[in-house]
């Protein structure tokens, strides 16, 4: 689980799933940031020049460290305070995160963004400044939007150089969203029966896909959900070898009572070490 | 039997932890939106130990429990408490002592030898573009860009060279514009020469090279005029200051760059992220030294015309920035 480039190892210990930030999300807030910052610096410039509370002389030089402060400071400000954010990166949902699992450093901060100068403003300049009167300059240049794009797309975790330098790499945020217990509201044991031997089928596979459908249960048309059902249940039944036949009307109590069943029974299995990834556990080499 | 009697054992798991589950979503919310500072002692305190519970339910949910909706609730909400717990909780202002006092001198005397090697790069730029421009006069043209040049060069008189170093429009220009002009524009080279050293040393050795070799150039122009020491005083007053930064800043870069050539026995992203720590922090400590070079030169090269104070002014902060690097931040 630990070597999976999904999960993070904090203090505690326990390896926490913090999905690593596609490229595509990455570059959508590092345009958002550069859009939005010289969005604000611009309309700050005009405001202060339409109500020409400065001189000409001073508003010179506001613009010059606005343009300068809207490189490298900015960045660095934003995810310093808000958590490894800039606000692109709050739009797309992203942040950064310390690589070895650790509190993120300051001069990590600093550094990833202080590369980003040589990394991303000097290519993107480069780009737009491409001219077909010196192919030599443009090669170059190309070579060097090249040499920047592979890193980010050959690393396991996305890192662009800043990333690598800073010891960071960036990850989505995850949204904690709880749904009621499915067992909570399953019928009495009584009404549909099953024997240890029939819940020795499925695995925790075919156990999520349930619960899935379960769950999914309370959306969409009835009609065309209760066909689906029946036949799931008719499934069920063959593969489980359940006789007592269950008419259409109750199929989705039969469906509940299963998940249950099947859920205590496996659950019970895998706490004496026995676990069943999915239907396969019995033919021995399964997928985990 | 009872009514928890009926619930499969993790279902009862979740329902006995769940009401500290909606707690720490609750607090990690409240933490995200205002900030773990804002927060009240007690509230901050329970964040930090139902996170610590919370990663305990998920490696336990994780063995016990099969319901997809638990584990996917449970791995997202430690993931999210774990981001607000471990934020970087400095302040600014003790982020900016600590880089004063210790940080930044401790870095600088860590790495001397890449400072050397900045340094030494401006100093054989400055030597070659003396000896070329000695040689023939034309690579003046070839070192100076000519709006940096400002209408200085070999076809320039005396008198109009003379009145660039003391200026004789003082007071005309507009001082705050061009001080800010200069830092941002010295501390986007700064920086850039900083970065381009992760691409193998060279870009930042040739950058700092290129410099020298204007600037040796542009010195042999007024040795040969016998405007030597003049000029020498114009460049010292801020000059030693900003010279001194770019040479810091390509040292970082150098050090990045041998990270990456060589790692020795780390794998080269370890190199990079270790030579990382402090060379960025001889970047700041050269945005630091321009933002001083470019107040030096808006303000005290033209409010200063005298020839002896501006060496000794110049010399004088090179001097203190020294003492600083040297002294600063020693453990006793």
């Amino acid at each position: 689980m630990s070597t999976d480039r999904n999960y993070l190892t904090p203090p505690e210990a326990v390896p926490l799933r913090l999905e690593v930030a596609g490229l595509g999300a990455r570059l959508g807030a590092q345009m958002t940031d550069i859009l939005l910052t010289l969005l604000a610096a611009v309309c700050v410039v005009i405001l202060l020049s339409l109500l020409g509370a400065t001189s000409p002389r001073a508003l010179q030089a506001i613009v010059i460290l606005l343009f300068f402060l809207i490189r490298v400071p900015y960045y660095v400000l934003a995810e310093l305070a808000w958590n490894g954010q800039t606000l692109g990166k709050r739009l797309m949902g992203i942040r950064v995160v310390s690589h070895d699992g650790g509190s993120l450093q300051v001069h990590a901060i600093v550094l990833r963004n202080m590369v980003k100068e040589a990394e991303v403003f000097l290519p993107a300049t480069l780009v737009l400044m491409l001219d077909a009167d010196s192919p030599v300059f443009s090669l170059l240049a190309l070579l060097w939007v090249a040499g920047t794009l592979i890193v980010p797309l050959r690393d396991r975790y996305n890192r662009r150089l800043g990333d690598l330098m800073a010891g960071t790499h960036v990850v989505f945020l995850p949204k904690p969203v709880l749904l009621p217990d499915l067992s909570a509201r399953a019928p009495s044991h009584d009404r549909f029966p099953f024997l240890p031997h029939q819940l020795d089928h499925y695995g925790a596979y075919e156990l999520q896909t349930l619960e899935k459908l379960l769950r999914a249960q309370a959306h969409g048309s009835p009609d065309h959900q209760a066909a689906t059902r029946d036949d799931i249940v008719q499934r069920i039944r063959r593969k489980i070898g359940y006789a007592d036949p269950v008419p259409p009307a109750d199929s989705q109590a039969f469906l509940q009572a299963f998940y249950n069943a099947q859920r205590a029974h496996l659950e019970q299995r895998q706490l004496f070490g026995d676990r069943r990834a999915d239907k396969f556990h019995a033919s021995g080499e399964t997928s985990e | 039997m009872t009514h928890s009697g009926d619930q499969i054992r993790s279902a009862r798991f979740r329902a006995e932890r769940e009401g500290s589950w909606r707690r720490l979503e609750q607090l990690v919310t409240q933490a995200e939106a205002r900030g773990l500072q804002a927060m009240p002692f007690a509230a901050s305190r329970d964040l930090a130990a139902l996170y610590r519970q919370a990663t305990t339910s998920l490696a336990i949910a994780r063995e016990i429990s099969l319901d997809k909706a638990l584990l996917e609730y449970l791995e997202a909400l430690t993931a999210r408490a774990y981001l607000t717990v471990y934020a970087p909780r400095a302040r600014a202002a003790g982020v900016i002592t600590r880089f004063l006092t210790q940080g930044g001198p401790q870095a600088l005397r860590r790495s001397w030898l890449f400072v050397l090697l900045g340094f030494l790069a401006m100093a054989l730029g400055g030597l070659c573009g003396a000896l070329l421009y000695l040689d023939d006069p034309e690579w003046f043209y070839v070192f100076m860009p000519p709006e940096l040049a400002g209408g200085r060069g070999p076809g320039a008189s005396n008198e109009k060279l003379l009145g660039v170093i003391y200026d004789d429009q003082a007071g005309q220009k507009p001082l705050g514009t061009f001080a800010t002009y200069l830092f941002s524009h010295n501390t986007r080279i700064a920086i850039f020469v900083f970065g381009l050293g992760v691409f193998l040393c060279a870009p930042a050795f040739v950058l700092t090279f290129y410099n020298g070799l204007g600037l040796g150039a542009f010195y042999a122009l007024h040795v040969e005029r016998g405007l030597g020491l003049d000029l020498f005083g114009w460049l010292s007053i801020h000059g030693v200051t900003e010279l001194s930064a770019i040479c810091i800043a390509a040292g970082g870069g150098i050090q990045l760059g041998a990270a990456v050539l060589f790692p020795g026995d780390l794998r080269r992203a370890d190199a990079l992220a270790q030579a990382g720590r402090d060379a960025v922090k001889l970047a700041l400590v050269a945005a630091l030294m321009l933002l001083v070079a470019a107040g030096l030169e808006g303000f005290g090269r033209q409010l200063i015309q005298d020839r002896t104070a501006r060496i000794v002014i110049g010399w004088g902060i090179g001097a203190l920035w020294l003492g600083w690097a040297l002294r600063a931040g020693r453990r006793s």
